[in-house]
Order: structure tokens, then C-alpha cells, then sequence
């Protein structure tokens, strides 16, 4: 199934409004859902999808998106032909412009000529949605479209579909057309090109910003949106842990929360989520708020509208207050006594 | 062909039908019996393996394997995908002369000395797939070479009033063994027999051989090969185990285990990270607890959809538990959903079951435990 469509993830975006939670890993990789990272939504469309080689291309910071991605097995992409190939960019000072950048892929020419599939799916790694691809390259050559590029609710969500063969010609003579990435080739009026536009009805959200990753978590509470993203059929895959499942002790007090296995919960929660691994003392108290693994918060804290990066220490007694508008963050491995209170 | 040899080989007797289980175990061995909101009890014995530095482990399996050998794999859950040994899973075979079932632990043994044989390991380990326990064989190992045995058995205490139900051994003051009693009526020692033994290669290989000539032989470790091995005065160790150790044989001790874990200070603590219990994981979304939800001193595994009220319970992956719904001191194995406004207490409630709105499930006499099945639940709507 599929073996005609090649998976093109690249995972260069930067975007300076998530500085906080990108210091240390790319966005591709930035937590969401408790046990998720960005990257596994498109992935696992790919893989859900019958797609069986998925190029990704990273650039800043990927020591974390390649431990997570490791061989692939997760996705069942640890494969003797095709499977899963990883290209960082061999530079890191040059600038990289926007989505799909064609000179990063020029570096690694060989393997999009090497490759046999005759389409290319070409997307970004910060869209969360749950989208069977398979119709979509239907469409595309039934509507004898030379691009398609998928849009919600008029909007791009950076997901293209060419022909491997154009692709490799616009990337051949990307110093001629002047252009650097499909976004460019999409929105020149003047290409040679037939540009279509799917619409995509289903959920999709793009992480682009603090606030979107912060809203977009927060409907992952609205049971109508994570039923359109968690399918039995089509299941968003990750890495494994081995954790055992979540224990809620006597004191724990719980709802409207999205919990994920390894948690220890003492105290209270309420409208948030829960990655593996982490801890709530008796006596906290978390509203609105997201947490990230092996984060510990200690006894009698209180949070609202915060964001824990992973491996945070919140120590007895502290109280983190943010806004909707403006959650309080706190980076990775931070240690925090006292109060933490955002404008 | 001779394999890369290797100094110990776990022999992990997988084939029981752990009848006792009823219907738990209707389509499946024992040992893949689900445990603990997210494991089946053989993960306990592999996982050990594993962190005891043991990658070289045979399988042995016989009664309803299909579940238990599409669980195990090729092993890589346990991380015993190996280039040398890893996991083997053993059915029993036709040979050119004769078939054979497996009829007792030492004749499921004997049938595979080829597989120790291509090894040629200086010990062997012998375990069960029946019990939950965390135990470092490395130890033990350790322990029977400085005791320079030819043979060690791990003990357990057992309260003294149940000693009649387990094998017993009596020990001299070096722990060396003196005597087996077989579920003694008036035990003159505690220390109950757990099923996992160590022994020298060349000893077994010799004990295996002989006991195969012997008519009148049961083929058990326990009943044959051990008293056997005392009656020639080979050297044979007892070695004191400490720590939580659980045969979960029962309706009741199943349900027991489970509660366990929901003690606050049990021994077995699941969230030790220096010995993790692996599993095959399932990659389900995490847990939903709603707004109506109230969860307290409770297990619960990815997956789930929690609406309703759960009090000392053991949930594993993709329950769901309605709205207005109470479940107390019950385990809801993997996939059951149970609706709208039903009272369940201390059931366990079957993979995959349904229980349709407004049920209320609970054992007739106190301290009885309801094993919730589909046939018990038609059962219950034709009466």
C-alpha cells in the first residue's frame, strides 16, 4: 500500500515565539499531550497511511527529536528497504528560509534520486491532526493537479503533494526560479505550475506559538476534539515507556484531565495534562495547567495556568500563577521555591 | 549448531492451565494472564531475567500458547531480542520416533536438552511463569557458587499455618537442604519451596537422563529430580528469598495481588526505576478522567475513559467507565466497558466484557471475590 508515496517531514522550522520550550530541543519534538511529541502526528498519518519511507529533515537542536525517533520501531519504520532516514543539515550558520527549505534538501540529493516512489508528500511537524492520507493522493491525480496543497478552513497547514520528479526539478533550479521552499512555488500567481488546494475537514491545529500550544492542549479536554484525534484505527504512535500505569492515592482529587501512565497523583488536579512520570505531592493543587515529564511538585504547591517543562522541581509550598493570555512558563530543569506569578 | 555459549540459561515453564483461574484462563495460559493494570504475569519472570543481566531464556510453553506466544514475540519488549540467545520460545515436537506432551516440569526440560545442549552453559535456571515476584537471579547465582552447590532451591517464609500447602524444605544451620516434605501435614520448617532452582548443567543433564529411564517417575522437580539428587547426597542449597512473592493461582489470590499493589507501602513498589517491570506496551492515548469523574487509591492505565466513580480498583488500558457508574475493590481487565450507573465490588471483571447500564455486580457471601466473564453474565440474565 502506498509504496508509490515517499514522506517528506521537515523538522527546521523555528519560531522564535517558542523560544522557552525550544531552548534545548527542535520544535518537532516540543511535548504535547502528556506523552506525545509534535513530530508523531504527521508521522503516524504517514505510517497510518501504508507510507514505508519517511525522510526527515532537521536542523536546530535534533539530539532530542533523534532520541525519540531513534530506528523508527515505534512507528514501525525500522525497515531493511526503505524505513526511516534522518538528514541533518550539514550546516548549521547557514540561514534556513521558512517551511520546506529547498536547499537543505539539495544536500541530500542522492536520496530523493535514489528513491523509487513516484509521489512526495512534503510537510511540516508542529500540525497536530489525524488525517488519512490515502485520499488525498486519489484527489490529486484524479484532479491532474501538478501541487496540491492542503488547506484548513482556507489556511495552509503546510502539507504538499508533487511528483518526486517535479520536486527534484524546482530544487535543481531553485537558483533560477528564486525559489527557496513549496510555500514559495505555491503562492507565485505566475508558476507553470497547476496548483490545487484540498480541504481538509478534520481537526488541525499548527503549533506556531505559546498561546496556540497552549490552546491546542487545552481542547485536547473537549472530548469531541480528542475522539477525531485519538482513533482506534489509526492510533497516534510514540515512543514507549515503560512506566506502570498512573496510581492515584487516596488524597488524589481528579477531573477533567488528561493523565498519562508513570504519574503519581496525590493531590488535587483539575483541567490539565499529565505527562509520564510525574508527581503531585498531597495537598497541590493543579488547575489549568500543563505538565511535562518526570516534573515533581511538591507538597501544598499551587499552579495555574502554568506550563512545567520536563524534569521541574517545584518545591513544598510554592505558588505559580499565570494567565490564560499569558501562562507562566518554567524551562526545563528548573528548581522553584517561593512564588512565580506572570503578568 | 553450536551457539555462543553461555554461562546461564533460564528454562521458564510457560504450559500451565492455571485452572483454578476458571474462565480467566478459558483461552489462554496462565502466564498471560493480565496482572497489575497493565502487564501479564510473565512479564514478572522475564523482566527479572532481564535486569538480573540474563538474555539467554527458553519458553516453555504448551497449554493455549496462541496469546502467550504472539505476546512474547521475539522478545524486544523484555529487550531480549538478542544476536546470541535472547528469548526461544519451546512447544512441544514430534521427534522421528514418537510425540510427546509435555507431562511434568522435568520431562518439559528433558524434551529440550538440544536447546541447552547448543548452548552448553554452566548453570541453569529454572523459573515458573506463575508467580509475582522481583527477584535478582544474580544473587541467587552468586550464592549457589559460593556455596559450591550442586543444586539451590529459593525459599520463601511462609506463615506457618499454611506450610502445609507448599513444598517444604528443611535446612541445616548452613541452609544446606536435608529433606523435601511435600505438603507436609506437621511441617518442621516454613520455608516453602518457590519453584526456582539453579543447577550446575552437567548435574541436571545426568538427573534429566536417569529420570527419563525411571517408569515409576513423575518427571517433577520437586517430586523426582530434587529428593533424588538428596538420596545420592549431591549438594543441595537453600536460598532465603526476601520480598514480595505472590502465586497468583486463585480467583481470590489474583484479586489479592492486585489490591496489593494499592497499599501504599507494598514491597512490590512498580514504580522502582532501578527495576522496572517491562511489558509489551499497547501505545494508546493517555487516561480522560471527566469532570464527573472521582478517582481514588487507584491504578489506572492509558487509554481509559473515566466518568463514573472508582475506589480501590485496578483499571488497565482501554476501559471505560460511564457516567454515575461506582466500582470498588474490583479489577477491570484491558478493553471492558462498563456503562451508565452500574455498582460493582470486589469483582474482576474480564478483558473485553461489557456490562450494560445500570448492573450491579457483587458476590453473594462477604469475601468471596465475582470473576465477571460473558458466560457468567449470560448465565445471570437467563437465571
Amino acid at each position: 500500500m502506498n509504496k508509490h508515496l515517499l514522506g517528506v517531514i521537515d523538522a527546521t522550522t523555528h519560531i522564535e515565539d517558542l523560544e522557552e520550550l525550544t531552548s534545548h530541543r527542535s520544535v518537532a519534538a516540543i511535548p504535547f499531550g502528556g506523552r506525545y511529541r509534535l513530530i508523531d502526528f504527521i508521522l503516524s498519518n504517514m505510517v497510518n497511511s501504508g507510507i514505508q519511507s519517511v525522510a526527515i529533515f532537521p536542523k536546530f537542536q535534533y539530539r532530542s527529536l533523534m532520541d525519540h525517533l531513534g530506528s523508527g520501531k515505534n512507528w514501525d519504520l525500522n525497515r531493511k528497504r526503505d524505513g526511516l532516514f534522518f538528514f541533518p543539515s550539514p550546516r548549521l550558520d547557514k540561514p534556513i528560509f521558512g517551511i520546506n527549505s529547498f536547499e537543505h534538501f539539495a544536500e541530500n540529493m542522492d536520496f530523493l534520486t535514489r528513491s523509487t516512489q513516484e509521489y512526495c508528500l512534503i510537510s511540516n511537524a508542529n500540525t497536530i491532526f489525524n488525517m488519512d492520507l490515502s485520499p488525498l493522493l486519489d484527489w490529486h491525480i484524479d484532479s491532474n493537479c501538478d501541487i496540491t496543497e492542503v488547506q484548513k478552513n482556507g489556511r495552509s497547514i503546510n502539507l504538499f503533494l508533487v511528483k518526486t520528479s517535479l520536486l527534484l526539478d524546482l530544487i535543481h533550479t531553485r537558483k533560477e526560479t528564486g525559489y527557496l521552499n513549496m510555500k514559495d512555488v505555491v503562492t507565485d500567481l505566475n508558476s507553470p505550475y497547476r496548483v490545487c488546494h484540498y480541504s481538509y475537514e478534520g481537526y488541525a491545529l499548527t503549533v506556531d506559538s505559546i498561546s496556540t500550544y497552549y490552546a491546542a492542549s487545552m481542547e485536547l479536554l473537549n472530548r469531541e476534539i480528542w475522539e477525531k484525534l485519538f482513533l482506534q484505527e489509526r492510533p497516534i504512535l510514540t515512543k514507549v515507556k515503560d512506566e506502570p500505569p498512573t496510581r492515584y492515592t487516596s488524597s488524589a482529587v481528579v477531573f477533567n484531565s488528561m493523565i498519562a501512565n508513570g504519574a503519581q497523583i496525590e493531590g488535587t488536579v483539575e483541567n490539565s495534562i499529565i505527562a509520564r512520570g510525574v508527581h503531585i505531592a498531597k495537598g497541590a493543587v493543579v488547575k489549568n495547567s500543563i505538565i511535562m515529564q518526570k516534573t515533581v511538585i511538591q507538597e501544598n504547591c499551587v499552579l495555574e495556568h502554568a506550563i512545567l517543562d520536563k524534569d521541574v522541581k517545584i518545591e513544598q509550598g510554592t505558588t505559580i500563577i499565570g494567565t490564560e493570555q499569558v501562562p507562566k512558563i518554567l524551562r526545563k530543569g528548573s528548581i522553584v521555591k517561593g512564588e512565580c506569578v506572570s503578568s | 549448531m553450536q551457539k555462543k555459549k553461555q554461562k546461564i540459561v533460564a528454562m521458564l515453564l510457560a504450559g500451565g492451565q492455571g485452572s483454578r483461574l476458571n474462565s480467566l484462563t478459558k483461552n489462554l495460559a496462565k502466564p498471560a494472564v493480565p496482572f497489575g493494570g497493565k502487564y501479564r504475569i510473565i512479564d514478572f519472570p522475564l523482566s527479572n531475567c532481564t535486569n538480573s543481566g540474563i538474555d539467554t531464556v527458553g519458553v516453555l510453553t504448551q497449554y493455549q500458547p496462541l496469546i502467550l506466544n504472539s505476546y512474547i514475540g521475539i522478545g524486544s519488549a523484555w529487550d531480549l531480542d538478542r544476536k546470541d540467545g535472547g528469548v526461544t520460545v519451546l512447544p512441544p515436537y514430534t521427534a522421528s520416533t514418537e510425540m510427546k506432551w509435555y507431562t511434568g516440569t522435568a520431562s518439559a526440560i528433558f524434551q529440550n536438552l538440544n536447546y541447552l545442549q547448543q548452548y552448553d552453559p554452566e548453570y541453569v535456571l529454572i523459573l515458573s511463569g506463575d508467580h509475582i515476584y522481583k527477584m535478582n537471579y544474580e544473587l541467587m547465582l552468586d550464592y549457589h557458587i559460593q556455596k559450591g552447590a550442586d543444586a539451590t532451591v529459593s525459599v520463601v517464609q511462609v506463615p506457618w499455618e499454611e506450610a502445609n500447602r507448599f513444598g517444604i524444605l528443611n535446612t541445616d544451620n548452613n541452609h544446606q537442604v536435608v529433606e523435601f516434605d511435600e505438603k507436609p501435614k506437621e511441617p518442621k520448617s516454613n520455608l516453602a519451596s518457590m519453584g526456582i532452582y539453579i543447577f550446575n548443567w552437567k548435574v541436571l543433564e545426568a538427573y534429566l537422563l536417569m529420570d527419563e529411564q525411571n517408569p515409576n517417575s513423575s518427571h517433577d522437580f520437586g517430586k523426582d529430580i530434587l529428593p533424588k539428587m538428596l538420596q545420592d547426597q549431591k549438594d543441595l542449597f537453600a536460598y532465603p528469598f526476601k520480598g514480595y512473592w505472590k502465586d497468583v493461582g486463585t480467583v481470590q489470590s489474583l484479586w489479592e495481588a492486585n489490591m496489593d499493589l494499592l497499599d501504599d507501602n507494598n514491597e512490590l513498589d512498580l514504580f522502582d526505576q532501578s527495576w522496572r517491570i517491562y511489558s509489551v506496551n499497547p501505545n494508546q492515548p493517555p487516561q480522560y478522567i471527566s469532570r464527573d469523574a472521582i478517582i481514588t487509591n487507584s491504578l489506572v492505565n492509558e487509554g481509559c475513559t473515566i466518568e463514573g466513580n472508582v475506589i480501590r480498583t485496578v483499571v488497565f488500558q482501554g476501559v471505560s467507565i460511564g457516567k454515575d457508574s461506582v466500582i470498588k475493590d474490583s479489577v477491570i481487565m484491558p478493553d471492558a466497558i462498563i456503562e451508565k450507573g452500574c455498582y460493582i465490588e470486589n469483582a474482576i471483571v474480564s478483558s473485553g466484557v461489557k456490562i450494560t447500564a445500570g448492573s450491579v455486580i457483587r458476590p453473594k457471601e462477604e469475601g468471596e471475590i465475582l470473576l465477571v466473564s460473558d458466560e457468567m453474565l449470560e448465565e445471570m440474565i437467563t437465571n
